[in-house]
């Protein structure tokens, strides 16, 4: 093991007598050792409940879960930490806003694009808001010159990074569109934090969606960052934790971040996260991004040299995931022959129906990277593609 | 119980590595006579996640037959064994079959149910119909 790889144990695994290579990335993410002690040492040595004991655990696991929000808040350049709060992944996230903004959205209208996660789709269809598409062209680039905001646009919801084709959307531009009509910004985080630096301040939106086992943290936890200029929304959930005063008559909430967190969170998770970010500077934002960046263009020039290999999308700028079909195999026989060749890849409509529909197609196989791929795994996927292609002549 | 033609399949498969059972699987995918375009209907199509697959259902001297299709190869593999197993067997036989042979050949993981190729759900609705041409046969 090399690289970035050494510290994640699981790649060192063999899976039907061959080297594994993890290729599901987008699906969700393998943990370092350190995120992985972080855990087990908190529940060795801290663990309790948060907030509301005044025990000497309490009060250690109440710093640990704050320090966690501290990290996340610096790192996605919040203004302060009561702008993030903790839920259980990205579409907790987005459906908490929309619990929320749901008076506002009811018959109204959420912009989103073609090439959503049906998490950002479903949750504002069940708050009773139409749907419409900012167009693209046939690469999948979005045509901001063409967004058309009416007065019945109550919201922009928009991924940053596809998680299909590692499309990225100029969500600054979008946000910087909206605020000439006054209209707030939700981005779908899920496949950018963990590949992209990200500044809140900077792209000026209001929410922003991300999940911790995307970015190498522990499944069930997640982040919602809210713009103070949000402080006093309606929380999506009601319960202990969140309040300030509870009456059978009138309650008041607390302040944020504590008013959208109600019952016992994720504080494990939470605190997952931050050792995540942790892992990540210490290996160098700077580093990770390069690194990937060279094995994402590698994989991508590898597909398009394949003859008889349709790659999806084609972008200005993109990360993470590649999405490809080989002509006359179907997507699922290609990731079963891939997975006994040891290449973890993921088949199938990956959540994007709208999507697959627009290219006309039932699914695509996808390869999607994190920083411990090399050019080495890269020349897997292709040695299983042409595997794929050897069986069906 | 056993089963001769499950016997049988279990034989072709023995010993083979991953790809071979898959080499396999594509080869009596190639060797299933496909479903004409009309019959893939929505009727006819069994709900699975990922690869589309199509049934159809026909009498003959009492016996029930089954064609299936499916636009991935090896699930189509799997429907040739699964029909050289039930077909052109009574209705009650069909109904109450055990189908040992898909644990034994390896693609036990492929009957989860949420294992993408639903092929439970094949099961499922091969046994139903099954059971509603026999029930329909005892009220007659």
């Amino acid at each position: 093991m090399t690289g970035f790889a050494k510290d994640f144990p699981i790649l060192d695994k063999e899976v039907y007598g061959k080297q594994l290579v993890y290729l599901d990335n987008a699906a969700t993410t393998q943990k370092p050792n350190s995120v992985i002690d972080t855990i087990s040492d908190f529940y060795k040595t801290d663990y309790s409940n948060i907030h509301r004991g005044v025990h000497y655990l309490s009060e250690r696991s109440s710093e640990k879960y704050e320090e966690a929000r501290k990290k996340v808040s610096d790192f996605i350049g919040a203004r302060n930490p009561g702008e993030v709060t903790f839920t259980a992944g990205t579409t907790d996230a987005i459906n908490q806003v929309a619990r929320s903004l749901e008076p506002s959205l009811k018959g109204n209208e959420v912009l989103v694009t073609g090439v959503e996660h049906h998490s950002n789709i479903v949750p504002w269809q069940m708050a009773g808001a139409k749907l419409r598409a900012i167009q693209m062209d046939e690469d999948c680039n979005l045509l901001l010159d063409s967004i058309d905001i009416t007065k019945e646009t109550k919201l922009i919801a928009i991924s940053h990074v596809s998680n299909v084709l590692g499309s990225v959307n100029d969500i600054k531009k979008i946000t910087e569109i909206a605020k000439d009509h006054d209209v707030p910004v939700l981005v779908d985080a899920a496949q950018s934090i963990q590949h992209l630096p990200l500044d809140v301040k900077n792209i000026g939106c209001d929410f922003l969606a991300a999940s911790g086992h995307k970015m190498y943290a522990d499944t069930g936890v997640g982040m919602l960052y809210t713009s103070d200029r949000f402080s006093d929304l309606m929380p999506a959930k009601g319960g202990g934790g969140m309040v300030d005063k509870v009456s059978l008559e009138k309650t008041t909430y607390q302040e944020p971040p504590l008013r959208y967190e109600a019952g016992t969170p994720h504080i494990a998770g939470a605190i997952s996260m931050g050792a995540a970010i942790d892992y990540m500077q210490k290996r160098g934002l700077d580093n990770i991004e390069k690194h990937e960046s060279d094995v994402y263009s590698y994989a991508r020039d590898r597909l398009l040299e394949m003859d008889n290999v349709t790659v999806y999308g084609n972008t200005d700028r993109m990360c993470g995931s590649i999405s490809f079909n080989l002509d006359q195999v179907h997507h699922y026989d290609a990731g079963l022959i891939m997975d006994k060749m040891g290449v973890a890849v993921r088949t199938g409509h990956h959540c994007a129906q709208p999507l697959m529909r627009s290219f006309a197609i039932e699914g695509t196989v996808r390869a999607s990277f994190a920083l411990y791929n090399t050019k080495e795994d890269v020349d897997r996927l292709i040695e299983g593609i042409e595997k794929v292609e050897m069986m069906y002549t | 119980m056993t089963d001769a033609i499950q016997d049988e399949i279990i034989r072709e498969f023995d010993g083979l590595e991953w790809l071979d059972r898959y080499d396999l699987l594509i080869t009596s995918a190639k060797e299933l006579e496909p479903m004409d375009e009309d019959s893939r209907t929505d009727e006819n199509t069994i709900s699975g996640c990922q690869s589309r697959v199509w049934i159809q259902s026909y009498k003959r001297d009492g016996k029930l037959n089954f064609n299936l299709d499916s636009d991935a190869m090896i699930t189509k593999g799997i429907m040739a064994l699964l029909l050289r197993v039930v077909n052109n067997r009574h209705p009650q036989e069909i109904a109450n079959i055990d189908l040992y042979f898909i644990e034994r050949i390896g693609l036990k993981s492929n009957l989860s149910p949420a294992r993408s190729n639903g092929l439970e759900s094949i099961i499922k609705r091969i046994k139903e119909i099954a059971k509603n041409e026999f029930d329909q046969s005892t009220v007659q």
